[in-house]
């Protein structure tokens, strides 16, 4: 089915340069890869073809790679016939001003899915009418599910991570665990 | 790595100039985070014009336990935990969605009587689920009483699951490659009295609230979503079905054992006003009772002794690739999105598409127009629990 | 729906909203009489929990072989070990069900408000020390109550009350 869906996307929208991400075997699932720049092209023309038509834009969630950032989007088809879904995802370089057009005026569930995805990744929305932190307070600091997330010290002048409140045994428990995991291993060598 | 202070400072909200200068004709009404009749810790600022709502603006978040970034240094059985209190009213609906997601991923076999149990198990849950829905709506709307009624059923099914599983709320007890514990057969024997039992109080709640004539008057045309709004929000569940669509994953993308069962998918028909009102949603769910009971009872019909835990490695590590699973749960489509590194012990990235998140972002598409109490209704037809909402 | 109409709309509306009101007061009446109330007076009368339930956790430390792995099953990592090694030429001992305590167990505390009870902790335990007790009331004072040391004496002898056999 997804071998259609990218000779669809690149027999109409050649710039979008659709490729087929094929899974290794039946346990995961296969997607397809779209340049960020065509996604909106993409997305209009999945919804109004003939041929494959997506009904419902199910969700759009963000993976942080270090290097780059994907953002994927599941499309579904709510018809009691042809139900079929599957995950369109648009590869994003700029970690500082990443941007991809927004779906809202398309699918209107967009609109939270991407704030959500704003929120928690950074990664601007244009054309999006409310782009505001959705989770996050409004003046929340950083992006929470980037992979180098460091949390901020003061919050509105509360401390996010009060010393005095930490669980601080939980470390040391840690740290001890490696400290007897070397012994033993120094005593297995003797 | 980059610091964290490039990304630069966060976005001021924007305002509309136009809306701005709307507002001081408007009175802004704060509801929530502590409204009963909001279900949790929602927040909405209504804008209203005299008595009608004008805007509606959800503000989310008051629950917010990041429980996505804590998943992502957790092993995959310790995220069953997690996962429970996601929607904490349909925690075994919601460990059952991950966990097939985990087991696809591992190519897991669950053995069939594991099956049929967590057919019953989540059959129950959806019963009970739908009798919390029940009973909020009639104390949302002013009546107490259906409320005492629904709780006394509920009772008994988080009695049985407390014997079951040990605990009444948050019971990992559907585990990755099957179960923790089996059913007796006093246990089944039980869960088939309870399904008669269910029968005829569900009739009971026909007579006390569905056709009360105040209940009618107070939702039936009011909150109505049309169906095209549905799709374009992305809508699920007895949203949708309220809405006149016969869409069920159990049926129409059947999971587990689902394909074997044999029962309908109520939608709403507009009885005693338009189709997608709030009486429309509210009896969906009630039928659902019913249907549930009849898959509860073909599934008790059809169990065989067998082992209820399949093979499973000692330490979980995934494959690397991603993988997205739905299943249908009381209030809509859970898609449990998990993306996998390969020979690691915990997910890359685990996304929840929870069904409360994209009902709720139709409130501000509805509201406007409505009078502030049937608002009211009109959120207590969409059932939220904020757990899910906030994650 | 029929706010505005007829006076022949007004009293059917009138009427219809009597009788399923009358209907559902049916329904509620009927529980003046002859149902019998299901309250339980709690602090007298005290329910037997089910055998499976999940309350207070219990470790046996006369069976723990400090392997660990409770702690590291935990998803809110609230349990605490810290264990050395027998002392040279000790006598080894042996767990009930057999295994052999290689090393001497020096802390074992679970901060009880930090647990979920979702119990994944006592499934992997290898000796079945480990375990759920029915205990429910333990409300304290101060947060550190929350922290129970099974080494100490006191902890030690709700042993014979919790462990069967």
């Amino acid at each position: 089915m997804l071998n259609e869906i990218v000779d669809l996307i690149s027999k109409n929208i050649p710039s979008a340069g659709a490729v087929l991400n094929a899974a290794a075997d039946a346990k995961t699932d296969s997607s397809i890869t779209v340049d960020a720049g065509s996604l909106f092209k993409v997305a209009e023309f999945l919804k109004n073809n003939s041929s494959m038509p997506f009904n419902v834009l199910q969700c759009i969630t963000g993976v942080d790679y270090l290097e780059h950032m994907h953002v994927s989007y599941i499309f579904a088809n709510f018809d009691v016939n042809a139900s079929r879904e599957f995950i369109l995802k648009v590869k994003i370089t700029d970690r500082i001003n990443g941007n991809v057009d927004s779906l809202v005026s398309l699918y209107p569930a967009a609109n939270f899915l991407e704030r959500e995805v704003y929120d928690m990744f950074g990664i601007m929305f244009n054309n999006h009418p409310d782009l505001r932190r959705i989770l996050c307070p409004d003046d929340w600091l950083g992006w929470p599910l980037r992979k180098d997330y460091v949390s901020q010290k003061y919050y509105n002048g509360i401390e996010v991570f009060p010393d005095h409140k930490m669980n601080f045994e939980d470390r040391e428990f840690i740290v001890r665990q490696d400290m007897i995991k070397k012994a033993q291993l120094a005593a297995a060598k003797n | 790595m980059q610091s964290r202070w490039d990304i630069g400072e966060p976005q001021a909200p924007t305002i509309n100039k136009d809306t701005e200068q709307l507002k001081s004709e408007l009175l802004t009404l704060n509801m929530g985070p502590q409204h009963p009749a909001t279900h949790g810790v929602l927040r909405i600022e209504i804008w209203t014009d005299s008595e009608i709502v004008a805007h509606a603006i959800p503000h989310l978040g008051y629950l917010h336990r990041c429980m996505e970034k804590h998943c992502e240094n957790m092993d995959y059985r310790g995220i069953i935990p997690y996962v429970d209190r996601l929607d904490y009213l349909a925690a075994m609906n919601m460990e059952w969605g991950y966990v097939m997601a985990v087991e696809r991923m591992l190519g897991t076999e669950v053995p069939r009587r594991a099956e049929l149990l967590r057919i019953i198990t989540a059959e129950l849950q959806r019963i009970g689920s739908h009798l919390m829905a029940f009973g909020t709506y009639a104390i949302d709307l002013g009546a107490f009483s259906p409320f005492l009624y629904a709780f006394d059923m509920r009772e008994k099914i988080l009695r049985l699951f407390e014997e079951v599983s040990g605990a009444r709320l948050l019971y990992n007890y559907i585990w990755i490659g099957g179960l923790w514990n089996d059913y007796t057969d006093s246990q089944i024997d039980r869960v088939s009295a309870f399904c008669d039992e269910m029968l005829v109080e569900a009739r009971k709640y026909h007579d006390l609230l569905s056709m009360n004539k105040i209940f009618i008057e107070r939702t039936a045309n009011v909150g109505v979503f049309s169906l095209q709004d549905c799709f374009d929000y992305g809508a699920t569940g007895p949203i949708l079905r309220g809405s006149g669509y016969k869409w069920d994953l159990r049926k129409n993308k059947p999971y587990s054992l689902y394909s074997e069962m044999d029962f309908d998918v109520p939608v709403g028909d507009g009885e005693f006003g338009q189709v997608g009102d709030c009486w429309n949603r509210y009896i969906v769910r009630m039928k659902e009772v019913v249907e549930s009971v009849k898959i509860i009872r073909q599934a008790i019909a059809k169990l065989e002794p067998g082992p209820v835990m399949g093979k499973v490695p000692k330490i979980i590590k995934l494959p690397k690739g991603e993988v997205y699973m739905r299943s249908e749960c009381p209030r809509g489509e859970l898609g449990i999105h998990i993306i996998s590194e390969g020979d690691t012990k915990v997910p890359y990235r685990l996304k929840v598409k929870s069904p409360c998140f994209t009902n709720v972002s139709m409130i501000p598409r509805v509201a406007p127009g409505q009078m502030v109490a049937d608002f009211v209704a009109t959120i207590g037809s969409i059932d939220i629990v904020l757990g899910e909402v906030d994650r | 729906m029929s706010t505005t109409g007829s006076v022949k709309d007004y009293f059917s509306a009138l009427y219809s909203a009597i009788t399923t009101t009358v209907t559902g007061l049916w329904i509620t009446g009927r529980y003046v009489w002859g149902v019998k109330p299901v309250s339980i007076e709690y602090p007298e009368i005290r329910e037997v929990l089910p055998e499976r339930s999940r309350m207070r956790l219990f470790n046996d430390v006369l069976n723990c072989i400090s392997c660990t792995q409770c702690a590291m099953a935990c998803p809110v990592d609230c349990i605490y070990i810290a264990s050395v090694k027998m002392p040279e030429g000790s006598e080894i001992k042996k767990t009930s069900n057999g295994q052999a305590i290689r090393l001497q167990l020096t802390q074992f505390v679970i901060d009880t408000a930090l647990c979920c009870y979702c119990g994944l902790c006592t499934t992997v335990c290898p000796t079945e020390c480990l375990t759920h007790s029915h205990d429910y009331e333990f409300s304290q004072y101060t947060i550190d109550g929350m922290k129970y040391d099974y080494l100490a004496p006191d902890v030690i002898a709700w042993r014979d009350r919790i462990v069967k056999s």
